[in-house]
């Protein structure tokens, strides 16, 4: 026996969208504030002297690496994309352990952080 | 025609024999008893080369090497010895030793098979030489162990010596002219290593690589030779080879006939690898140099035997040498070139103070001697001389030997004389005194016989009146330059001047004494001196014959394609005898003299022997006369007038100088006084001549010279266009190693660019390939 | 819809135009010797990447939408803060700028329902990797003398060749940004708005976990009336994982038909169709799988031998830190010659190289 129930069940009402809704925001504005992080990161990274904040600017990359990452993977609905910005955070954790510690060991030896002065590989 | 298919007879019997051989079956050995047994030669010989070898490595001290050669050497022998005795002359057996090469393609039928097979070919000349090379190798081992005693190399001097023996063995047995080749590539191999046996010496080592450089000539003569056989006969083995040639004319193993450039090619192919071994002129200069290895290997290998090969090469292949068509030129420069170099070597040989050096030039002479005699058809003087050769100049170069070993390298016949006084000399005395009539040709000396068959050969042979007049006139020359030798060194007052050799119990060089030869030497030179005189004796063995026990060998063998056309020949009864004097009748030798008679004209073969008689007869004359009859007579006189000369001018005072010497010391004579009387000749034939000089400015100065100047293309073309290929990138580098800052931005400016560049084609591309935007 | 190109998105030229605005700014902004304008060349950035974005946000508002402002300005704000990183003279600086950067990422994360994401950033990032730095930037800075006061390093506050660079990362950007453009109109509805709540992503997941179901079904309170509780195998065979629908069996009827008139939230997961005495139930929007269940899930589930891989690399990570920042002691003779009697006779001398080799 099958009965209606068309009478008692009340229509999902969706949220009214509004300026801070979850709207009208496409893979593409990501991806463009993404390529962004990233260019800064190039610039920094072509542009500071400080190994230090080199280091930095190489982090900001990762950084944009995941955001795009976290687009995508929203947009093809899964959750790969984000499973691979864990995988990010590993690398940018061993690079940034390994990579300070030669810092320390590059700044114990000549007392300085400018990368210019590590140019052994001159032709 | 007939008789020429006949003498097809003995040759095609020993195909048979081969065929039979090949199989391995008793009944060939049985048929050639004596010739199965000769593959143990070889073996021998390697076997003690061997022995020696390890004992090389082993660091043997004691005579031990000497005695495993001397011994299988021997024994070699004695299996030769009583092979040969169990031969019944009845032509060619095969001893199979193994298979070496046996290819075949295509259909694997005439022409298409190369067949070189580990056998031994044991015809009348191979048991000639095969006598010779065992007996005497035997022999001068015997003398060497005594001789060579206390030298560091002894036992590598054996090892090369059984070497050489092996070699040798497969040179004049071998059934095929690959293994011919084998064995003369190997016999050089030895003359080259004993050579130079004294490699510390640099005289030593320059007449090794001489001698090596020019037989390389001479190879390649023979290589080109063997190769063109095979090409144009499709064989190389005698027992097929032999049968295709009959009447001066040939076939292939199709059955195709043979004419054309190649008639006279080969012949002349093969003639210039028998002049590099057998030093003959141009060739000869390698030989001379050669005494610099030790006084054995002189005696044996660049005396007796190897410089033999080329006579044996040539009348091996003899039948090679009668194919032009009766026109014979290969033989005619044989004979030409055999004069020039018997007077040269003679000349030269006149003139030098060292006993061993005139040896060697009077063995280049007596070679020349064996080559003309070649050349003037008479393979059996040849081989004959080739015989009793082997024996005199053996115990001249032995007896040589142990006056060198006794006096401490001293061979200048101005320091040395009246051995004969001497104590301990007797025996050496009396081999030198035999070898020196034989080789002076002495009425009833084995080399008298020979010398003899090979210039009344000549008078008779078209073209050798000329080659006859030399060769006697040489035979005085060789005759006067011997007795030289013997009359200063052996007889007179007894003086000595000891060597520059200083032996490790003559400590002192004033207290030297001269150590007379021990029994091994004495021994030696007692058995050679012997056989000089039976070698002698054989002429008179088969007197019917005319040629002698050497001619009766030969008259079975690929080398008795000629025989002498004299009356001998043509008495002979049986077919052989007939066949071969009817080959000079047709073969077209005749026909300079007799232009009405020659040619295939129908001439009947089988008409009465006293035409053919009459027609050899005429076919050469000594001044009107029979040079068989008087030539006895002539060269005796000859070799007479050149001992008187020698005795004249260096012949001691009284009895020992036949009266008419007067030297009274060892350093002059009555030739220092006449001699300056030739004006600078003497001078010149002291000095070779200078053809050594000659080739030096014909051959080596140009060599030199255009080496230089290439040596400068390749400094500065070659290696300049090298210098600009590895200057071009070295350039190239330094204008672009400044983008390699060494800053780590300067990279990563280097990647971000890139990347921009990257991704901008990329772009492109998907616009224009996908037409988006 | 057809494919949408770069004119349906924004202007291009005055994309373009903003952009090397942008570039003009940052150029600007590179610290340098003397009198820098980088208060001008932020201020020149921030308009140029505000234009931009205001640019974008017009278009998706003409797409029928209203653009969201939480995510314009937390891309201006991780914009700016991170041209602070790369132009801030003095390091320290740089590093808390780019924690801010970070933040202002995870915001955008957390708007795209990547909460885990979002908190794991901050925590690893800002928590632990960006205090390591602020740590090494310390211990990488020589201690001010007297004759020295503190003051920035020459290389800090000169930057290298700053308009080629410039020119480098924006061409890089234009290129990145163009091929984007392009590569929108190959997706399957490039137009789509990245959406809350899409249970399609959660439906292969809760497919596959019965137990998960029972327990969300339990929790949406469905069992209090008078439904039986399913085994695994009925949710295994009965579950449709699409629908989020399962059919249950009425155990009680009456407390069934009681809940119907008393509980509008269960009224409101039932269907309009009863089948006798089965009924078909549907899954609340607000229970399912969580962002961070879907995450841990697939990171076990899909890539096992990655999350293997990235457990060795940290612990090489850690020795190889180790082994780079120990300090070296030099022994002198004395001291090697004391540690070797100490550790008696047996051993050799390399025990010493032990100790002082490294």
């Amino acid at each position: 026996m099958i009965t209606s129930l068309a009478h008692i069940a009340e229509p999902v009402t969706t949220v009214a969208p509004d300026i801070f809704g979850d709207v009208g925001v496409s893979l593409y504005h990501y991806l463009f504030v993404s390529a962004t992080l990233f260019a800064l990161g190039v610039i920094g990274f072509l542009t500071r002297r400080n190994m230090i904040v080199m280091f930095l600017c190489t982090e900001m990359m990762f950084q944009a690496a995941g955001l795009a990452l976290i687009a995508f993977s929203k947009y093809h609905l899964n959750h790969s994309g984000e499973v691979f910005v864990i995988f990010v955070l590993t690398i940018a954790a061993a690079e940034a352990a390994l990579a300070l510690a030669l810092v320390v060991l590059l700044f114990r030896r000549r007392e300085t952080l400018n990368a210019e002065d590590w140019a052994l590989l001159r032709g | 025609m007939l008789d020429g298919l006949t003498s097809l007879m003995p040759i095609t019997t020993l195909a048979a024999d081969a065929a039979a051989s090949y199989t391995g079956s008793k009944d060939a050995l049985a048929s050639g008893a004596g010739s199965g047994l000769m593959v143990l030669v070889p073996l021998l010989a390697i076997l003690g080369a061997i022995a020696s070898a390890l004992m090389l490595c082993f660091k043997v001290r004691t005579k031990l090497p000497a005695w495993g050669v001397v011994g299988t050497i021997a024994v070699a022998f004695v299996i030769t010895l009583v092979g040969f005795l169990n031969w019944n002359g009845d032509g060619a057996h095969i001893a199979h030793a193994f298979e070496w090469i046996n290819a075949s393609w295509g259909s694997g039928g005439a022409g298409e098979t190369f067949t070189a097979n580990f056998s031994f070919y044991m015809d009348g000349l191979s048991w000639l030489w095969m006598l010779f090379v065992t007996g005497l190798g035997a022999l001068i081992a015997l003398y060497a162990s005594e001789y060579m005693a206390g030298d560091k190399g002894y036992a590598r001097f054996f090892g090369a010596f059984g070497l050489f023996v092996f070699s040798m063995a497969c040179l004049v047995m071998g059934d095929n002219l690959v293994l011919l080749y084998l064995g003369w590539e190997g016999v050089g191999l030895c003359s080259y290593l004993l050579i130079g046996y004294f490699y510390t010496k640099p005289e030593a080592v320059a007449a090794a690589k001489k001698a090596f450089i020019v037989n390389r000539i001479g190879d390649v003569g023979l290589a080109l030779g063997i190769f063109l056989i095979y090409i144009t006969f499709g064989t190389v083995e005698y027992a097929e080879l032999f049968p295709l040639i009959s009447d001066g004319h040939a076939v292939n193993v199709a059955g195709d006939p043979i004419s054309g450039w190649v008639t006279w090619a080969i012949p002349c192919l093969l003639m210039l690898g028998a002049f590099g071994k057998s030093a003959q002129f141009p060739l000869y200069v390698w030989l001379p140099d050669a005494m610099e290895g030790p006084t054995p290997v002189s005696a044996l290998i660049h005396a007796a035997t190897m410089v033999t090969a080329g006579v044996y090469l040539i009348a091996r292949c003899f039948p090679l040498f009668t194919l032009s068509d009766g026109s014979m030129i290969a033989l005619q420069v044989v004979g030409y070139v055999g004069m020039v170099t018997a007077l040269l070597a003679a000349t030269i040989g006149m003139a030098q103070f060292d006993i061993k050096r005139i040896m060697a030039y009077s063995t280049v002479s007596q070679l020349g001697y064996m080559f003309a005699g070649l050349g003037v058809l008479t393979t059996t003087g040849a081989a004959f001389h080739v015989f009793t050769h082997a024996f005199f100049k053996a115990t001249l170069f032995l007896a040589c030997g142990a006056v060198m070993h006794g006096f401490a390298g001293q061979l200048d016949l101005r320091k040395l004389s009246g051995l004969w006084s001497q104590p301990g000399w007797r025996i050496v005395t009396i081999a030198m005194f035999i070898g020196c009539l034989n080789l002076a040709g002495v009425p009833f000396t084995a080399g008298y016989f020979s010398k003899d068959m090979i210039l009344a050969e000549a008078f008779i042979t078209p073209w050798g009146q000329l080659i006859g007049w030399v060769l006697l006139f040489t035979a005085g020359l060789t005759a006067y330059y011997t007795f030289r030798v013997f009359f200063r060194v052996f007889v007179g007052p007894a003086q000595y001047e000891p060597g520059d050799e200083h032996h490790a119990e003559d400590h002192d060089h004033s207290h030297f004494h001269p150590h007379p030869p021990g029994w091994a030497i004495n021994a030696v030179l007692a058995i050679l001196a012997v056989a000089c005189l039976v070698a002698a004796a054989t002429y008179f063995v088969k007197p019917d014959e005319g040629k002698g026990w050497v001619g009766g060998l030969l008259s079975d063998s690929s080398a008795a394609y000629v025989s002498p056309h004299g009356h001998h020949g043509d008495d002979h009864p049986d077919d052989h005898g007939a066949e071969h004097a009817l080959r000079i009748g047709d073969a077209e030798v005749i026909p300079a003299s007799h232009p009405g008679h020659d040619g295939e004209d129908g001439h009947s073969h089988d008409d009465d022997h006293a035409e053919k008689d009459e027609r050899a007869m005429k076919a050469g004359t000594f001044l009107g006369m029979d040079p068989h009859k008087v030539m006895y007579y002539v060269s005796a006189l000859f070799g007479l007038v050149g001992i008187l000369a020698a005795a004249f001018l260096h012949g001691p005072k009284g009895p020992a100088g036949l009266f008419i010497g007067n030297r009274t010391e060892a350093a002059h004579s009555r030739a220092d006084k006449l001699l300056p009387m030739l004006g600078p000749i003497p001078t010149w034939a002291q000095n070779k001549w200078y053809v050594d000089e000659f080739y030096n400015m014909v051959i080596r100065v140009p060599l030199l010279v255009v080496s230089h100047i290439f040596h400068l293309i390749d400094k500065t073309l070659v290696d300049g266009a090298v210098t600009v290929a590895g200057s071009l990138p070295k350039t190239l580098a330094k204008a672009i190693r400044p983008t390699q800052s060494g800053v780590l931005q300067g990279y990563a400016g280097g990647m971000a660019v890139g990347l921009v560049l990257l991704l901008f084609v990329v772009w492109i591309v998907v616009i224009r390939a996908g037409g988006v935007g | 819809m057809g494919p949408p190109t770069l004119h349906e998105l924004f202007n291009p030229v005055l994309f373009y135009v903003l952009l090397t605005l942008g570039a003009v700014g940052v150029a600007l902004a590179s610290p340098r010797k003397g009198v820098s304008p980088q208060i001008i060349g932020g201020l020149v950035v921030g308009a140029a990447f505000g234009g931009v974005l205001v640019l974008l946000g017009i278009r998706g508002n003409e797409a029928g939408d209203l653009p969201n402002l939480y995510f314009y300005v937390f891309a201006l704000i991780a914009i700016l803060s991170g041209l602070r990183v790369i132009t801030h003279p003095k390091p320290v600086y740089a590093a808390i700028y780019f924690i801010l950067t970070i933040l202002s990422s995870s915001a955008m994360y957390l708007l795209m329902q990547a909460e885990f994401m979002a908190f794991a950033l901050i925590i690893i990032y800002a928590g632990a990797i960006l205090i390591t730095y602020l740590f090494v930037i310390m211990l990488a800075t020589q201690a001010p003398s007297e004759e020295k006061v503190a003051s920035l390093e020459g290389y800090d506050s000169t930057a290298r060749e700053p308009l080629t660079a410039t020119l480098a990362g924006f061409a890089l950007l234009a290129v990145l940004t163009g091929m984007m453009a392009h590569g929108m109109s190959d997706l399957q509805d490039s137009r789509q708005v990245i959406r809350p709540s899409v249970h399609s992503l959660e439906a292969p997941i809760l497919g596959v976990l019965p137990n998960k179901v029972i327990r969300e079904f339990e929790q949406a309170a469905v069992f209090d009336h008078g439904i039986a509780e399913p085994t695994v195998e009925e949710v295994n065979d009965g579950f449709d994982a699409n629908l989020r629908t399962m059919a249950f069996k009425i155990e009680d009827r009456e407390r069934f038909d009681h809940g119907l008139e008393t509980d509008t939230r269960f009224r409101s997961m039932l269907p309009e169709t009863i089948h006798g005495d089965t009924v078909l139930v549907t899954l609340p929007a607000e229970r399912g799988i969580t962002n961070a269940e879907g995450v841990g899930f697939t990171l076990i589930a899909k890539h096992p031998m990655a999350l293997e891989i990235a457990g060795i690399i940290l612990l090489m990570a850690m020795l190889g830190a180790v082994v780079l920042a120990r300090k070296q002691i030099e022994l002198g003779e004395d001291e090697k010659a004391a540690q070797l009697r100490t550790l008696g006779q047996g051993f050799d001398d390399d025990v010493a190289h032990v100790g002082g080799g490294m």
